[in-house]
């Protein structure tokens, strides 16, 4: 019953979006830069039909599942140690601080340069963007272990180890997963900046020649599938987080 | 500075000024405490939470340890934990000096924030048994002596966020309790429940302190629920610098009877000693 609720929600709302985008582009904006969604559907199907779509997103999606991946990886240590032992905060924290306020945006000439503009550099900039996210939610989640559940470990005998492995990590893991689902969000931002300014294909390069070509159905198919591609994601990190997590913490 | 090289711990508590009740009869101490003090350093300054506290408790009593709030009754506990060191004095448990928390020391809060939310109860109680080692089943198995000893039979399938503040204090003295302590530290657990389940909470209590044979220290505020309990109740005075007052003895048979004449007695002496910390 919950579920059919949102679901239907979910119909509802996005008919609404497309309703209004019809309205707004037959009846008052009127012009050929703004087509209404019957017209940019055909070519959606298209574009499928052809394949091209798919490649687009597939390439897409590619970077951002091994850059979050990397990211992931890297950042989760790394905030478990920040989180645990203040030398290596007090050592990390000017870091992650320094380089939170430089977005990957910013790092995508230099990437360039560095990697090409091939794969490499994809990867690197969604890893960049993912793993001071995954860092400073990590190092909060051990920052807020309460303090009784780490003496309840020790008065049954527990060792420095065993606390770290049995309570701190568990007790940490909705802090990561909330991370990764933010941490995901800015993946989507950067990929589309970074495939704009130098890549052979993706959905950002889809916009950019899109925009060359003046294929104006193609930007608003580019686009759209981008919204729900972030979208369905977004619920799936959600469905998981409920699924794992739950259970790790009555208040997520 | 205590020296203890000087004279066992033992001999220098009797020559402590020591308050009338302060030993238990004709059994050997298990847990001594002499004169330990504790002092915050704080950025406001020294703040001495504990001056001069000496004690023992015998193996299988119950000591109630009742004071006002800020009498420093949870430093006390935290020292005796392992979770704070004493600045002053020194605590021994069965002859071995007290440095860290142990598994012999089985601690239950007064909050709930201590179990573990991903565990179910079962696992919760589980937890000091898998410490140690002992395989999934057979401490599960007895995870589950302890679910019914508490009066939790067939609960232990839910997470802690299933279950009320009154069965979550349950699964707490349970998970000490699987640990097998020498000794149960136990702090006002009951203080943030309702009058009703911590009535039946304390009658609980007894039923399970009777059977398991521990030897507890029990922390309250509440003048009946130490009257209720403990075999000896140790008044503190209040803080700063809070230390034992007096020591009471309660001599009445189990389960007790809170409107006998014997009960209202000792409610009496020891509401005396607690109001003059009030009022003073």
């Amino acid at each position: 019953m919950n579920r059919v609720t949102t679901i239907a929600g979910y119909l509802a709302g996005f008919a609404l979006l497309f309703l209004i985008w019809h309205l707004a582009a037959v009846y008052a904006v009127r012009s050929a830069l703004f087509p209404s969604p019957i017209a940019v559907f055909p070519r959606a199907v298209w574009l499928v039909e052809e394949g091209i779509l798919q490649e687009q997103i597939w390439a897409s999606l590619r970077r951002i599942g091994q850059g979050f991946a990397l990211g992931t990886a890297l950042g989760i240590p790394i905030g478990l140690a920040i989180g645990s032992f203040r030398p290596v905060r007090l050592l990390l924290e000017p870091w992650t601080e320094f380089f939170r306020f430089i977005p990957a945006v910013a790092m995508i000439t230099v990437s360039v340069i560095w990697f090409g503009i091939g794969e490499e550099s994809k990867v690197f900039l969604i890893a960049y963007t993912t793993i001071f996210v995954i860092i400073i939610a990590t190092a909060a989640g051990v920052g807020a272990v309460e303090r009784n559940k780490i003496r309840a470990a020790q008065a049954l005998g527990a060792s420095r180890w065993q606390v770290f492995l049995l309570v701190a990590l568990p007790a940490t893991v909705p802090y990561i997963l909330t991370g990764m689902r933010l941490a995901m969000a800015n993946s989507f931002v950067t990929i589309v900046a970074a495939e704009l300014v130098a890549s052979n294909d993706g959905l950002g390069k889809m916009l950019w020649d899109a925009r060359l070509f003046m294929e104006i159905n193609d930007i608003f198919v580019a686009l759209v599938a981008l919204g729900l591609l972030g979208f369905t994601t977004d619920r799936i990190f959600r469905l998981l987080i409920r699924a794992f997590a739950g259970r790790y913490s009555p208040t997520m | 500075m205590f020296d203890r090289a000087k004279a066992s711990p033992r001999a220098r508590t009797r020559e402590a000024a020591l308050l009338p009740g302060a030993f238990p009869p004709s059994l050997p101490a298990m847990v001594t405490l002499e004169g330990v003090g504790k002092t915050y350093q704080g950025r406001a300054g020294a703040y001495e939470a504990v001056r001069d506290f000496s004690l023992e408790l015998a193996p299988g009593e119950f000591f109630c340890l009742l004071g006002t709030s800020g009498c420093g009754k949870t430093t006390v506990l935290n020292m005796l934990a392992g979770f704070e060191a004493p600045s002053r004095g020194a605590i021994t448990l069965n002859g071995r000096p007290v440095t860290r928390p142990g598994a012999e020391r089985g601690v239950v809060f007064q909050g709930t924030d201590s179990l573990y939310d991903w565990l179910d109860a079962r696992d919760n109680i589980a937890f000091g048994p898998r410490l140690a080692g002992v395989p999934r089943a057979a401490r599960r198995a007895a995870a589950d002596r302890y679910l019914d000893l508490v009066g939790l039979t067939g609960q232990g399938d839910k997470h802690p966020a299933e279950l009320s503040g009154g069965m979550k204090q349950r699964i707490q003295i349970a998970r000490a309790l699987a640990n097998d302590p020498a000794l149960l530290l136990m702090d006002e657990p009951f203080g943030a429940l309702d009058a009703m389940t911590r009535n039946i909470l304390q009658a609980e209590l007894t039923r399970i302190w009777q059977a398991a044979g521990k030897t507890v220290l029990f922390i309250t505020h509440d003048i009946e629920e130490a009257c209720a309990l403990a075999t000896r109740i140790g008044v503190m005075k209040r803080g700063p610098g809070g230390t034992l007052k007096a020591i009471v003895p309660v001599d009445l048979p189990f389960p007790r009877d809170r409107t006998s004449d014997g009960f209202m007695t000792v409610f009496r002496q020891v509401h005396a000693l607690i109001r003059e910390e009030i009022v003073a």
